[in-house]
C-alpha cells in the first residue's frame, strides 16, 4: 500500500526539521513530500541541507495551491493514499495507521477529528467550528465532529479529483460539497499538539472573513455546484 | 425610493447571483472571488425590501433623497473594490514575472547546475 504524507510548509524553519525527522525515523514505510509555499525564511535551505524530498514553489500560492501541488505529485506517482500533515507539528503521525485502517473499510476521505469521542469545548474558536458543523448538518443531513481539522486522508479517487479541479481547497466547504454528493467520509479520534512554533495565519479579522466564506459556500453555493 | 427602482435593484441583484452560480457550476470561477458579489447582491436586495433603513441612514448623514444615498454607497464600495483589485493585479504581475524569469533561467543549460547549488548552500 503506497501512502504519501503531504507537508505544506510556509515559513516553518523552527519546526520543519523535528516534524520531518519524526516521520522519517518512526515511519519509513510512508513516503513524504514537503511543499515549500514560497517561504521567505530558511525552510527551503534546511530541507535541502537534510536532503529531504521537497518541492519548492517559486511564488507563494496559499494553502489551497500548495496542497494541490502535493496531490498532483501524488496523482502523477500513482499513490493509493495521500494525507495532509501540517509542518508546524500540530498533527501527530502516530494516527496515520488508524486513519488508513478506517479508509480501507471503504471510505474516500478520513478526517482526523479531535472531537469524535471527546467533547468539544465551548471556546470562541470552537464556536466557529460548531457553526460550520451546524451548516453542514443542515445542508447534508450528516454530522461531522471536526470539520475544520486539517488532518485528512484521501484515497486514490479523491487524489485525482482534488488534483485536477477548481474550488477543491482543503477546507470544510469542499468536504461539505463532497458529502452532499455522496462521497463516503469518516472521522477517527486523534489528539493534536499545540503548534511548536509560528502563529496561526488566522487573526480575528481573517477569522470572520473565513467563517463568512465557509458559511456562504456551504449554505448557498454548494447547492448549485456540479461535480464533474 | 420609487417602486420601480426597488424592483430594478432586486432583479439586477438576483441576475448577478445567477451569473455567479452558473460560473461556479461550470468551474469557471473561484468561490472566494464570488463572495463580494453575493454579499453585495444580498445587501442591495435587503435595501430594496426595507427602504426605511435607507431613509433613516440618509437622514442621519444629511442626504435629502435615499436614492442619492444608494449612489454614494455604491460608488464608495466600487472605489474600494477597485483599489483592492489594483493591488491584486500588481501582485499577480509580480508573481508572473517571477515565474517567467525562473522558468526561463532554469531552462538555460549553463544555469541548471548553478541554480541547484545555490539553493543547497
Amino acid at each position: 500500500m503506497s501512502v504519501l504524507v503531504i507537508l505544506p510548509a510556509y515559513n516553518e524553519e523552527e519546526s520543519i526539521e523535528r516534524v520531518v525527522d519524526n516521520i522519517v525515523k518512526k515511519y519509513p514505510k510512508y513516503d513524504y513530500v514537503i511543499i515549500n509555499d514560497g517561504s521567505r525564511d530558511n525552510t527551503s535551505k534546511i530541507c535541502h541541507k537534510n536532503n529531504y524530498n521537497i518541492v519548492d514553489l517559486p511564488v507563494n500560492l496559499g494553502l489551497e495551491g500548495a496542497f494541490q501541488t502535493g496531490l498532483k505529485y501524488a496523482n502523477l506517482k500513482k499513490y493509493e493514499y495521500a494525507i495532509q500533515i501540517d509542518a508546524d507539528g500540530q498533527h501527530n503521525p502516530d494516527y496515520i495507521d488508524i486513519m488508513l485502517k478506517k479508509a480501507s473499510e471503504g471510505f474516500d476521505i478520513v478526517i482526523g477529528s479531535r472531537f469524535e469521542t471527546e467533547k468539544k469545548p465551548w471556546s470562541p474558536r470552537m464556536f466557529g467550528s460548531r457553526l460550520i458543523g451546524t451548516a453542514i448538518k443542515l445542508t447534508t443531513g450528516k454530522k461531522l465532529s471536526d470539520p475544520t481539522s486539517g488532518m485528512r486522508l484521501y484515497n486514490r479517487k479523491m487524489i485525482k479529483e482534488f488534483a485536477n479541479n477548481i474550488n477543491y481547497g482543503p477546507e470544510p466547504d469542499t468536504i461539505a460539497f463532497l458529502l452532499k454528493q455522496g462521497v463516503n467520509i469518516a472521522s477517527v479520534q486523534v489528539t493534536m499538539e499545540e503548534r511548536m512554533a509560528g502563529t496561526s495565519y488566522l487573526n480575528f479579522g481573517k477569522s470572520i472573513i473565513y467563517m463568512l466564506r465557509m458559511l456562504i459556500s456551504i449554505l448557498l453555493i454548494n447547492n448549485f455546484r456540479k461535480r464533474s | 425610493m420609487s417602486i420601480i427602482l426597488r424592483i430594478l435593484l432586486i432583479i439586477v441583484s438576483i441576475l448577478c447571483m445567477i451569473i455567479m452560480m452558473r460560473k461556479i457550476r461550470h468551474s469557471k470561477f473561484q468561490i472566494q472571488y464570488s463572495l463580494f458579489w453575493i454579499i453585495l447582491s444580498l445587501v442591495l436586495i435587503a435595501m430594496a425590501i426595507f427602504p426605511d433603513v435607507l431613509v433613516m441612514m440618509s437622514d442621519v448623514i444629511g442626504i435629502q433623497s435615499p436614492v442619492n444615498m444608494i449612489f454614494l454607497a455604491v460608488i464608495f464600495i466600487l472605489l474600494v473594490k477597485l483599489f483592492y483589485l489594483n493591488i491584486q493585479i500588481s501582485q499577480l504581475e509580480y508573481k508572473v514575472k517571477e515565474l517567467v524569469q525562473k522558468l526561463a533561467l532554469s531552462e538555460h543549460d549553463d544555469l541548471k547546475d548553478i541554480d541547484d547549488k545555490n539553493i543547497k548552500e
